[in-house]
Parts: structure tokens; sequence; C-alpha cells
């Protein structure tokens, strides 16, 4: 047995990419008698390796398309890995995408209900929720309107309620500090940080250098899907920052 | 929640399927409840439409038909009810297998965002489906009432043949959904296929006026197995033969776990392709 409440070892992942033409049984049928193989392998990670403990925070960092929100996907269980093998110990609540899963044509009540059912939360416990849940995100009037007629604003303010209304032992984040308004964004913000507090672990991406200074125990940087770099914090930070 | 996740583990995985969607039985009724609703609630006859569309196509079947056959087939089964039964059954396989395939392959978005074994939206959606077939009945208990006939005492073993059709449409769902989403053009294919099952299908004409060959063809086809059952238990029209009942049964469990089998090997390639 294993005391790291993540762990994650020689993990590679590879997305195969199919060009217009290959998408149709046609073109498979004639590229398979020609032999030729219109599949592209995009290595999009590659022998990823590393640990978390009780009471740390891992950032995530690195350039766009160097393998951070696919490695959150791994991590969330969306995606399994190509190669290598990925452990939590624990519940994991993933925050990959904000209102993914959301159906215009229902209220806003319903939403939250299929949501957190989605997430394995049982119908009777929801139901006692919705209302909290909604005021919280200072839509209570609204919450029986269906979602098509909510603002953006109102919509990003339902999605961060729903997203973070559960604690759980590991906290999957992807860049979601801070949404809505200047005043729900401080909100949001004190409430991401009390989640932080209060979880086993957290693993969050973010690509605001400051908030990874103030929140992470150590970072991993990605580079084009390897592994550049994983260490302290500061020691990381300053390796990038200079690069 | 999620909780424990290793992505090592080698675990029994019918057993653990099935674990999966008892403790997601929540998620299949609030799925199932915002089929119906989002499907009806747009229209001014709400859940009534349920029952007028199949009688609206058997009216049309009935409307053509009736200038071609006699009134009554030739062993006095009145037609109306006969055609109404096999749309209603015809329908639940059409819309269950279709919808079941495409909440996987259209919702791939969702499901690359949060966690959710997708046969289970394949599950909800083929008990929506279901839930119309029984909604149905009732149409077909009407008209069967109108043209002077009774329900047969045999009527609740239509049970039998709603789980065998759910089996059937699971199973084929799920391999479709992964041709869906690796082939843009295979939906034509299964539309194609579709409109030339629901012709070997004896929805509106009795298997007795076909030639030999065509027969056997047509018997060879399990939906025309079902289709015997369900006229013959429900309202003592026609025969089903020992046959019929294997052969219903046998192809529910056998579609169903080749399904299943063929999406557990092919999902892993088939998420990691958009």
């Amino acid at each position: 047995m294993t005391n790291h409440v993540i762990e994650v070892k020689d993990v590679d992942l590879n997305y195969i990419i199919r060009h217009g033409r290959a998408s149709t049984i046609k073109e498979a049928a004639i590229s398979a008698i020609k032999r030729i193989n219109l599949d592209i392998t995009v290595n999009a990670l590659k022998g990823i390796n590393f640990t978390v403990d009780r009471g740390e925070v891992l950032a995530i960092i690195g350039h766009n398309g160097a393998g951070k929100s696919t490695l959150l996907k791994i991590l969330s269980r969306v995606l399994p890995p190509t190669n290598g093998v990925v452990k939590v110990n624990g519940t994991v609540a993933p925050m990959l995408e904000l209102g993914a899963g959301f159906n215009p044509e229902l209220s806003g009540e319903d939403n939250i209900l299929l949501f957190g059912v989605l997430l394995g939360n049982s119908t009777k416990s929801m139901k006692s929720k919705v209302t909290e849940i909604a005021e919280w995100a200072g839509l209570t009037e609204h919450i029986h309107l269906p979602l098509r007629t909510y603002s953006s604003g109102m919509m990003a303010r339902l999605a961060f309620a729903v997203a973070t209304f559960q604690k759980s032992d590991v906290l999957i984040v992807d860049e979601i500090l801070g949404v809505g308004d200047a005043e729900f964004q401080i909100k949001s913000k004190a409430k991401m940080l009390d989640l932080i507090s209060h979880g086993e672990a957290t693993i969050l991406v973010s690509h605001d250098l400051s908030t990874v200074e103030d929140l992470a125990t150590k970072v991993l940087w990605l580079d084009h899907g390897h592994q550049k770099m994983l260490g302290p914090t500061q020691e990381v930070l300053d390796a990038y920052r200079k690069a | 929640m999620i909780s424990n996740y290793d992505s090592s583990a080698r675990t029994n995985y019918f057993s653990e399927l099935t674990t999966y969607l008892w403790k997601q039985r929540d998620l299949i009724k609030l799925l199932v409840k915002r089929d119906i609703s989002v499907r009806y609630k747009r229209s001014v006859l709400g859940l009534l439409w349920t029952m007028l569309n199949p009688l609206l196509t058997s009216l049309v079947l009935w409307f053509v038909f009736v200038a071609i056959f006699k009134p009554k087939l030739a062993d006095g089964t009145q037609f109306a009810p006969y055609v109404l039964a096999g749309v209603l059954l015809m329908t639940f396989f059409n819309q269950g297998f279709l919808a079941a395939a495409e909440s996987i392959s259209g919702g791939v978005g969702i499901l690359q965002k949060v966690y959710v074994k997708p046969q289970v939206f394949a599950v909800a959606s083929s008990f929506s489906s279901a839930i119309n077939f029984i909604l149905g009945l009732l149409a077909l208990v009407l008209v069967t009432f109108l043209v002077g006939d009774g329900i047969s005492y045999l009527a609740p073993l239509t049970v039998l043949v709603i789980l065998c059709m759910l089996g059937l449409t699971i199973g084929l769902a799920l391999m479709t959904s992964i041709l869906f989403i690796r082939f843009d053009d295979s939906k034509n294919i299964v539309a194609i296929a579709l409109q030339l099952l629901y012709y070997l299908t004896p929805i509106f004409y009795p298997k007795d006026i076909l030639s030999e060959k065509v027969r056997l063809i047509v018997s060879l086809n399990p939906l025309s197995s079902y289709l015997d059952i369900f006229r013959f238990v429900f309202a003592n029209t026609g025969r089903a033969t020992a046959f019929d009942w294997i052969y219903m049964i046998s192809s529910s469990i056998i579609v169903l776990i080749i399904g299943l089998a063929v999406f557990k090997r092919s999902w892993a390639k088939s998420v990691v392709m958009m």
C-alpha cells in the first residue's frame, strides 16, 4: 500500500488524430487495402512521474499545448492513460470546465440536480442542496427558469456554485479561480481557497504565476508533453521565468 | 463522487459495470425523466403525443393497406391492432437503438469532462423508449377494444418482450456508438440498414402472404420473433412458436454481451480520437 494521495507513474497519453478524409468508412477501407495508415498519433504526454501527499498543492504550469489539461483529464478518470499507472486514494472532485453537461432547455434547478447526480450524489441529497446552491450563486429568483434565459455571468456563477458545493479529498482545478463580476470574483476565490485548505490534496493548472506562488507547495513544469521540471515552487518558478 | 481510482486495477468488467449502473440508478432515472420532458415540453399535446404518434403512423399504414388487403387477415385477425402492434414495437426498437447510440456518440463532449461510464447514457435512452412503448400500449388497448377484440390474459408477459428488447437495443447501440464516433458516414449506412430491417419485419403484412424463400429471411430476422410473441401474448393474435421464444431471449442476451465486450475494447481508443 502506498501512502500517497496521488501517484502517477510513467504515464503516456497518445491522441489519435485522423484527417477529415480518414473519418469515413470508404476512406478507411481504401487505406486498409493500400496498407497506409491515415491516423496520426500525437504524444500529448510522455513519461510523467509524480506523487502528491497529504496537504500538498501541486501546480502544473507550461505553455499552451504542453499537456496540462490532458493530465488533469487523466487524473479525473475521463481519459485512460495509454501507458503507465494512475492511483488516487480518496474522493475526487474534478473541476475541468465549468458548465459542462448543462442543458439549456432545463431550469437552473434541474441542471443543479442533474449535474450533482452526474457526479455521483443521490437525487435526494441534491434536492435539499438546491436552494443553498442557488442562494450562494445569487440566483434564487431565476432558479425555475430555463438556462437559455440566463446571462453568461449568471451561467458562470451557477456553474461555479455547482462545481464547488461539495467537499472532497482531492481537488482538480483547471484555471477557474475567480469568475463573474468583481464582487463574485472575490467570493468565488475565497470559496476556492477554503476548499483547497480543507482538502487532502489539490492539483491546479494556472497561467497566473502569482496564484501559483501563493498556493502551490510544489510545481510540475510541462513542456510539449514532457516533464521538464518537478520541485519546490520557488525553484521551478525561477527556472520557468528564466526560460 | 469518484473514489479510489487505480488505472492498473483489473476488475471483473461485468460485475463492476452492474454495480456501477445500480449505484447510478438515480442518474438513470433523472436522464429518463429529462428525455421525456424535453421531448414533449414544447409540443402542445405533451405526453399525449407519445400515444398519438404511433396511432397516426398506423392510421397511414391502415389507410394504404386496407385498400389493398382485406380489412381482416386470412385467419380472421383484425388489421388495425395488428399494424399498431407492429408499429409500436418497431418504434421502440428504432428509437431506443438510435437514441442510445447517439447518446454516447453525441455526448462525447460531456464524457470528456465529467467521469461517467458511457453505458449509463445508453441504458437511460433505451429505458425512455421503453416508457414510450408502454404509453403506446394504452393506444393499442383502445384500438383492440374498438375493433371488438379482447386483451389476452397473457398480456403481462409483454414485460418479457420489453426486457429482451432493452438488451437487444443496448447491445446494438453500444457497438454502433463506436462506429458513429469513428466514421462520419456510418449514420447513413445504419439508416439504410434500419429501413431494410423495417421491411423485413412483418409490421403491416402477415407472413403467410410471403413466398417461402422470403418468409425464411423474414423469420431469421430476430425482430419477427419479438413481434410474433408480442402480438400473441398481448391480444392472442397469430402464433408464437418455441423457436420464437428461444430466438428472442438468446438474441437479446448474446447481442447485449457482444455489445458490452466490443464497447469495452474500443472505448479507450475512441475517446482519444476526438
